[in-house]
């Protein structure tokens, strides 16, 4: 039906890697199973836990339970819990696939049906009395690649009648699994070069290439715009220590010369810095590890402290607002911690304050605006980029349905650092994307995301959307910024 | 670790098919690599790429921002996709020997 979907591959014991998981000519002949394939999910997990699964994973979520919050959550939804699928119609995954499997509710009993059985009296009765035992290996691997189906948009918590976050309990399952290794390579070398790594952010970008960056920005600022605009960096005492998804300063020129124009044309340069200790606000413990994301965190706050900022300003991504807006407060002081904002945000009150003046001529083609989950789903930033957009682009039109209530990009929860599954992300996570991109008859989607931009950019290219150019909000300023 | 093995030669790799160890590359690599790339020949073209990144990776310790790269090389985006069909990331800084790109690259 759909090509390279990351279902469950069986394994042939002794005959080699199972057909199709591993693309051709990358192995030697002979190679033995990778641990992915052992436990048939199609995307690569670095290692596997060696000894007994099930007990891990129940010893893991025991100690979940015990040492956090989510206990009573999980209590809770267990409890509430009706499976009633009217989550389903909100799921794009769902009205893709139209499998069962991919209903946000079925997803979310994977767990608290093993929190029944195994943490509740009448499920450990039911176990004793019948000499079962519920949690399997087999259902482990099913929950597994259950959760790493779902792009955690969080759209299926609006149609919830229990009210219930599906999305969290994603997050949680991901969570216990992370503790016992199986993970997505993709995100688990990220985060460990940003926690453990040289370089201390996810790309890998060390301080003097940041600088190289930086000084190469600047001199294609003048060339271009015939005007000297400076990146300050390491400035003490600023309003505003930046991060932005680190992997800008290697892909998004345009988004990052917009940001440091749009400061400069509002004669605000001095209330930014970049800092060389820390310089990413990508967070992907948001998608699978509280522990990482905690000491992500760390690092932001750190950084901000190291040079006497007043506030965490975000770039143009989603996920790094949400976690660094949620998880700020949470492990960094609650009421007292250090604000955090969206460069979106600042922008808004420059062009309020009159302080921007945007040239309404330059972009005539048609503009549309694709709302980032993380920032949209709470109706945090909705109104802000398109008050932006609208003042300087004529022929603007908005996507349906749009705001809180957003279709995903397709890419989110950390799915689009898995290359593996590129024509799922595309052609089945994605699909709806395409339909609405393909349905406002714009030139530029506007996605003032990383991780939006790079999934939209395959969406279009796999998609046929080839005359479609996906851009961040700040590419378009840097266009129409009079100087 | 996977051993990808071309023209005779066994490389050892990960599993995208990146060098695992990025010194011991040089241009024999380059060109072994080529055909797994789908790229049937090496043009200058396609060495000027390849050299550059190799000289900014040696430098830096990283690939170019990809803005930099298409500027001082005079290639726009579009033709690095032509001579690198999996894109600069991938295809090119595979052929240079440099580790495979982390993040939400």
């Amino acid at each position: 039906m759909v090509p390279e979907q990351p279902h469950v591959q069986e394994v042939t014991k002794g005959k080699g890697a199972p057909q199709g998981a591993a693309p051709p000519g990358k192995q030697g002949s002979g190679a033995k199973l990778l641990p992915h394939q052992i436990m048939g999910l199609s995307y690569y997990m670095e290692r596997l836990y060696p000894g007994d699964k099930v007990r891990r994973f129940l010893e893991i979520f025991a100690a979940v339970l015990q040492h956090s919050n989510y206990a009573q959550l999980v209590d809770t939804y267990a409890r509430v819990g009706a499976k009633c699928a009217n989550c389903a119609t909100s799921c794009q995954i769902y009205l893709a696939t139209k499998d069962p499997k991919d209903i946000p509710c079925y997803r979310t009993n994977l767990l608290l049906e093993i929190y029944r059985r195994h943490f509740t009296f009448r499920g450990v009765l039911q176990s004793k009395l019948t000499g079962t035992v519920y949690l399997t290996e087999e259902r482990i691997r099913e929950l597994a690649e259950s959760v790493y189906h779902c792009t955690g948009c969080r759209r299926c918590s609006f149609e919830c009648p229990m009210g219930m976050d599906h999305g969290l309990i994603t997050h949680l399952s991901r969570y216990i699994l992370a503790e016992m290794d199986i993970t997505p390579k993709a995100l688990v070398v990220a985060t460990r070069e940003q926690l453990e790594g040289k370089s201390g952010n996810t790309s890998a970008i060390p301080v003097p290439a940041l600088l190289d960056t930086l000084e190469f920005l600047q001199d294609d600022i003048k060339d271009e715009k015939g005007i000297d605009v400076s990146f300050p960096i390491d400035q003490e005492g600023r309003e505003f220590v930046f991060f932005p998804a680190v992997s800008d300063y290697l892909l998004e020129a345009e988004t990052l010369k917009g940001i440091a124009v749009t400061f400069h044309a509002a004669g605000e340069t001095d209330r930014w810095t970049i800092g060389t200790g820390y310089f990413d606000g990508i967070n992907y413990g948001l998608f699978y590890s509280d522990w990482c994301a905690e000491r992500i965190i760390q690092k932001e706050i750190g950084e901000t402290m190291r040079l006497k900022g007043k506030k965490i300003l975000i770039g143009e991504c989603g996920h790094a607002s949400r976690s660094a807006k949620l998880f700020v407060p949470t492990f960094g002081g609650g009421k007292d911690a250090l604000p955090v904002m969206n460069i979106m945000e600042v922008t808004v009150d420059m062009l309020r304050r009159g302080k921007l003046k945007l040239n309404p001529d330059v972009i005539k083609e048609r503009v549309t605006y694709h709302d980032p989950c993380n920032i949209a789903r709470t109706g945090w930033i909705v109104d802000q980029p398109r008050e932006i957009l609208r003042s300087f682009c004529k022929n603007y039109v908005d996507m349906e349905p749009k705001g809180a209530k957003n279709y995903c990009c397709g890419g989110g929860g950390g799915t689009v650092s898995i290359d593996e599954i590129r024509s799922y992300r595309t052609k089945v996570t994605g699909k709806v994307k395409a339909d609405q991109i393909r349905a406002t008859g714009a030139h530029y989607v506007v996605a003032p995301c990383a991780n939006c931009k790079k999934q939209l950019r395959e969406v279009c290219e796999d998609n046929g959307l080839a005359d479609v150019e996906v851009v961040g909000l700040h590419d378009l300023i840097y266009k129409a910024i009079v100087l | 670790m996977p051993t990808l093995e071309l023209n005779g030669k066994a490389y050892v790799v990960d599993e995208d098919g990146f060098l695992e160890d990025p010194t011991v590359w040089n241009e024999d690599v380059a060109k072994d690599f080529a055909g797994i790339e789908g790229i049937t020949d090496l043009t200058e073209e396609h060495w000027k790429m390849i050299n550059y990144l190799r000289n900014y990776y040696l430098q830096f310790g990283i690939a170019p921002m990809i803005r930099k790269l298409c500027k001082e090389t005079g290639f726009p985006l579009n033709k690095v996709y032509e001579l690198f069909p999996s894109g600069p990331a991938k295809g090119a800084c595979k052929l240079a020997g440099l580790p495979k790109p982390t993040g939400c690259v």
